[in-house]
């Protein structure tokens, strides 16, 4: 990999952790998917920078092509993450059920004691 | 003895007066009482109006829940009203109110926790025994709950059922809200409650349009016999826990 093409592929991760951090200041993201987005743009600077590092695990893992593993690697995480993300959904799901139902419910009993107010005044 | 009728509403502003009012005048000759609520699934047409202008008890829910939503909405509020015995009832004119007495008969006689008006138990009982297709799904969805369960429904799909107290907290706690008919009877059976069918006859829809539509009826039994497997597993450990 040509060095000037090394630089700007670090220069962009830079900006990407940066923004992972803004959205985090601005209360976008929660601290657990920052753990998780962080460390992935972590990993993928140090496969920038320290020679041969991708190489050396994809030999050692026993991948016949470096590339191999690279994708192999970003399915199951892609996965991974996809599954976390229908399970997330679920629960809000659950919890939005819940909600609608008991404001439904608050709503009618305010109505019924406004109604109440008014016969006594 | 306090009794509920929970009647869910989706876009029924042709039927849903005359469904309270039948009910109204049920009570006129009636020994007990029957309180009824409405609960307006977030209706696109006129419901709510007609709702408000005709003083029904109601709960409108703010945002569309779909039927398993909005009839759990009317167990809670059976359970906070503490009410004796829920009977779900369909705003569209399906259910014969003069069958209440009927299905609440082996609750109040304390020989079961839920009772579901079967269209297929008695075949002279119902002239509306509906299609072959859905007959034939039914069928299928009671083999799996027979498989699952052991125990033979022969109107899972059924949405005329009463249940007591017990059943009213269950409900109010957790109801499964994406195929609730199918899958409530499973999670009840799987915890040992009783269950009792008794033969009603059904009208016809008298207007509006049935909620379930056919040509995803493949894919709707699919997921129903997957969600009775599930269930009868998922639900049996959590109860257990308790």
């Amino acid at each position: 990999m040509q060095n000037s093409l090394k630089i700007a592929l670090v220069v962009i991760l830079l900006i990407y952790l940066f923004v992972i951090l803004k959205a985090v200041k601005k209360k976008n993201m929660r601290i657990n998917y920052l753990i998780f987005w962080s460390i992935i743009g972590i990993i993928l600077i140090i496969a920038l920078c320290v020679p041969n590092f991708v190489d050396n695990i994809s030999k050692f893992l026993g991948f016949e092509l470096p590339i191999n593993m690279i994708f192999s690697f970003a399915i199951f995480i892609i996965l991974y993450l996809i599954f976390d993300l229908t399970k997330l959904i679920t629960k809000e799901q659950n919890q939005n059920i819940t909600l609608i139902q008991e404001i439904s419910m608050l709503k009618k009993r305010v109505e019924e004691l406004e109604n109440k107010n008014k016969d006594d005044i | 003895m306090k009794i509920l009728l929970i009647i869910p509403a989706y876009n029924e502003e042709e039927n849903i007066l005359k469904v309270c009012q039948t009910i109204e005048q049920y009570n006129e000759n009636a020994e007990i009482k029957l309180d009824y609520i409405v609960i307006n699934d977030g209706s696109k047409d006129n419901t709510l109006k007609i709702l408000r202008d005709n003083k029904l008890n109601h709960v409108n829910l703010i945002k569309n829940l779909g039927i398993g939503g909005a009839v759990q909405t009317g167990y809670k509020y059976a359970f906070e009203n503490k009410y004796d015995i829920a009977i779900q009832f369909d705003g569209d004119g399906q259910h014969d109110v003069n069958y209440v007495q009927k299905i609440c008969k082996p609750l109040i006689e304390n020989q079961s926790d839920m009772v579901i008006g079967s269209r297929y138990l008695n075949k002279k009982e119902s002239e509306f025994q509906s299609t072959f297709m859905r007959r034939l799904g039914s069928n299928i969805i009671s083999l799996f709950i027979k498989l699952f369960c052991g125990k033979k429904i022969t109107d899972p799909t059924s949405g005329f059922r009463a249940v007591n107290k017990d059943v009213i907290k269950e409900f109010a706690e957790e109801y499964p809200t994406e195929y609730p008919e199918p899958e409530s009877t499973v999670s009840l059976l799987v915890n040992k409650y009783r269950i009792v069918e008794t033969p009603v006859s059904m009208n016809a829809r008298e207007g509006g349009v049935s909620s379930i539509r056919f040509g995803k009826t493949v894919d709707y039994m699919v997921k129903v016999v997957l969600a009775i497997i599930v269930d009868s597993i998922s639900f049996r450990r959590k109860r257990r826990k308790k």
